[in-house]
């Protein structure tokens, strides 16, 4: 087998049970800290998703992460009284709602002729701006403030179901976060994934070997929501509040940050981005002041410019799927040194 | 009847700033496919000129004139630093710019601090106008915007750069077959396109609030109007401009700002949906 290709999956196994440990290890702090991080991991992960494998550049990836908190925070809180509260409602209408508008936003945007790449970018930039703005302005949401004493995370499990405690919450958004992971990365392998890929690498020649690229592209998205809005649930449950601020486009452009820069293509390494710059950001930003964005804007032209594979993305490339390979592996098996040479060469056309 | 014409101009003077703001994003996005989204902070920056200007005791009219030269030279730098290393990745463009207005915005915030900035009204005196009294200064912004639309208009279509400008976007493959240099014409059109930026941002900083974040009041109607009009054609912006413009004035007049800026959204998506090449587009 590669080499290369083989760490790549054992990289990816490894930064796994490396956060599993990470409570026994760390202080409650930085476990809390932690589990937040990958709450908007699970984010960029969506993001990944649909930009690394269909090649959807999407600007306003926090409309589905704020729509998915602010119905997490609605239910808990009550304000949907029909629904009696319950996280658990809570965070299956939170996954529910937002797939449901990024169907809606996917059909109307890429049906018929649909837009290129960069007007779809573009109008999910102005989407986000105006998502916002309405937030801002309507009282039922809370306005300006949003939604303040979200109750944390309840354990139902346990007598007098009282808060999970912060390692209950952090294995809670990890278990998430794995599960959700193996969701993505099966069907980014799944013969479904492959179209996906086709069309980010050539929509009219897939449309033209006769797949709908529409329907693919729309419930792409639709499942890039759905995982979004879940991580917004989430995210309310953690941090106890939603605010205008994470349905618009500060969030929106920093989680195209943090993927950029871990790395687009490969799920993982947007995850990690996530993990990367926000703690380099919780070291640096007290020293730095104003001037950590400003270095953070200059190292995503960086990366943008001359690592489109972003830090991580070279490093965590998993090996392709078995049945991706040359047929030639299963008339041959003898022949393994010299197909681990030609794997080298066939990678690219597939990815 | 007083009302109805105060409405029209209000309408014509945001119609036409925007129409300075479009056409800079327009030309660089028609010659060299690149999408522009530092655009906003190019204007931010022209209007932060004129605050540099009014701190070194020179006249506001002094700004006009510094505004699109430093604009125009960091155009230059940014396309050598930045845009000619991702051209041939135009998803790529609209981040590596988009990291770009990150970065300016956070410098304008390090340099000036993040609270707005006051400006002096050069031209404070109202005039009468066809029964209203209106502020002269928005007259004066839209004669300008007048006079620098119309003179780009020329360049495009009466000057031999413009008929070069013009095969370039029509192919560039061709044109650079025939001995244009299409390298250094996209050096300079993003410098003009830049310029431009500048220069609606030294002239409409007399009645915003200048502040870090003003570039993306006017990029999201601007991409908007360039959307919904179409960029093959220049005219098609202009269109686009009145549009967008007139939409978002009479709304906001009626009711709030809030609603103005989603019906203008809604109008632009709906149309867009409608002709997805805008509505002078090219037509498939």
């Amino acid at each position: 087998m590669n080499l290369r290709f083989m760490s790549g999956g054992r990289l990816t196994m490894g930064i796994w049970v490396m956060l599993a440990l990470a409570p026994l290890l760390a202080d409650e702090w930085s476990v809390s800290q932690l589990g937040q991080y990958l709450t908007y991991g699970i984010l960029a992960m969506s993001l990944s998703f649909i930009w690394g494998q269909a090649g959807i550049l999407c600007f306003g990836q926090a409309i589905f992460f704020g729509l998915g908190a602010y119905l997490m925070g609605l239910t808990t809180l009550d304000k949907l009284t029909w629904l009696g509260g319950s996280q658990l409602a809570g965070l299956a209408l939170a996954t529910v709602g937002p797939a449901l508008a990024a169907y809606v936003l996917g059909k109307m945007l890429f049906v018929g002729r649909g837009l290129s790449g960069a007007f779809f970018a573009i109008v999910t930039l102005c989407a986000a701006v105006i998502v916002e703005i309405v937030a801002q302005h309507t009282e039922f949401i809370g306005g300006f403030d949003g939604l303040l004493g979200v109750p944390p995370l309840m354990s139902t499990w346990r007598a007098g179901d009282d808060m999970m405690s912060t390692n209950e919450v952090f294995y809670v958004v990890l278990g998430s976060a794995l599960v959700i992971y193996l969701l993505l990365l099966f069907i980014q392998r799944s013969p479904f994934g492959a179209v996906l890929a086709a069309i980010r690498n050539n929509e009219e020649r897939t449309a033209s070997f006769g797949y709908r690229t529409v329907e693919y592209k729309v419930a792409a998205f639709t499942l890039s929501g759905a995982v979004a809005g879940y991580a917004g649930a989430l995210f309310t449950a953690q941090f106890g509040f939603v605010s205008p601020a994470i349905i618009g486009t500060a969030l929106s452009t920093e989680v195209l940050i943090w993927v950029a820069v871990g790395g687009r293509a490969v799920l993982m390494a947007a995850f990690l981005g996530v993990v990367l710059v926000r703690s380099v950001e919780s070291v640096l930003s007290a020293t730095l002041g104003p001037y950590w964005l400003l270095l953070l804007g200059l190292l995503f032209i960086l990366t943008v410019v001359a690592m489109p594979d972003g830090l991580f993305g070279r490093l965590l490339r998993l090996s392709l799927p078995r049945s991706w390979r040359e047929p030639r592996r299963r008339e041959a098996p003898d022949m393994q040194g010299v197909e681990a040479m030609g794997l080298n060469k066939t990678t690219k056309p597939s990815s | 009847m007083s009302f109805a014409i105060e409405l029209g101009l209000d309408t014509l003077s945001y119609s036409l700033s925007l129409l300075l703001v479009s056409l800079g994003l327009v030309i660089i996005f028609g010659l060299m496919n690149v999408i522009n989204m530092a655009h906003g902070e190019f204007f931010l920056l022209g209007a932060y000129s004129v605050v540099a200007v009014q701190h070194a005791g020179m006249p506001y009219w002094a700004a006009l004139i510094v505004a699109p030269i430093v604009l125009a030279i960091i155009g230059v730098v940014v396309e050598q630093l930045i845009i000619r290393h991702v051209y041939h990745r135009f998803i790529d463009t609209i981040l590596a710019t988009w990291g770009l207005a990150l970065a300016i915005k956070q410098l304008i915030v390090i340099v000036f601090g993040p609270t707005s900035q006051s400006i002096v009204n050069p031209l404070p005196e109202p005039v009468q106008i066809l029964g209203v009294v209106y502020p002269s200064f928005r007259l004066f912004i839209m004669a300008v915007a007048l006079a620098v639309s119309v003179a780009t208009f020329w360049v495009f279509y009466r000057t031999h750069i413009g008929l070069a400008i013009r095969g370039v976007i029509a192919n560039r493959s061709m044109a650079a077959s025939l001995g244009l240099n299409t390298r250094r014409m996209d050096r300079w059109t993003f410098a003009f396109g830049a310029a431009l930026a500048g220069f609606a941002g030294a002239v409409m900083a007399p009645i915003m609030s200048v502040d870090p974040q003003m570039g993306g009041g006017f990029l999201i109607p601007a991409f908007l109007s360039i959307m919904v009009g179409g960029m093959a054609h220049l005219l098609g912006v202009v269109l686009g401009v009145g549009l967008i413009g007139a939409t978002g004035t009479v709304i906001s007049s009626i009711d709030t700002q809030v609603a103005s800026q989603v019906a203008v959204f809604l109008l632009a998506i709906i149309i867009i949906r409608i002709w997805p090449e805008g509505l002078i587009g090219r037509r498939r």
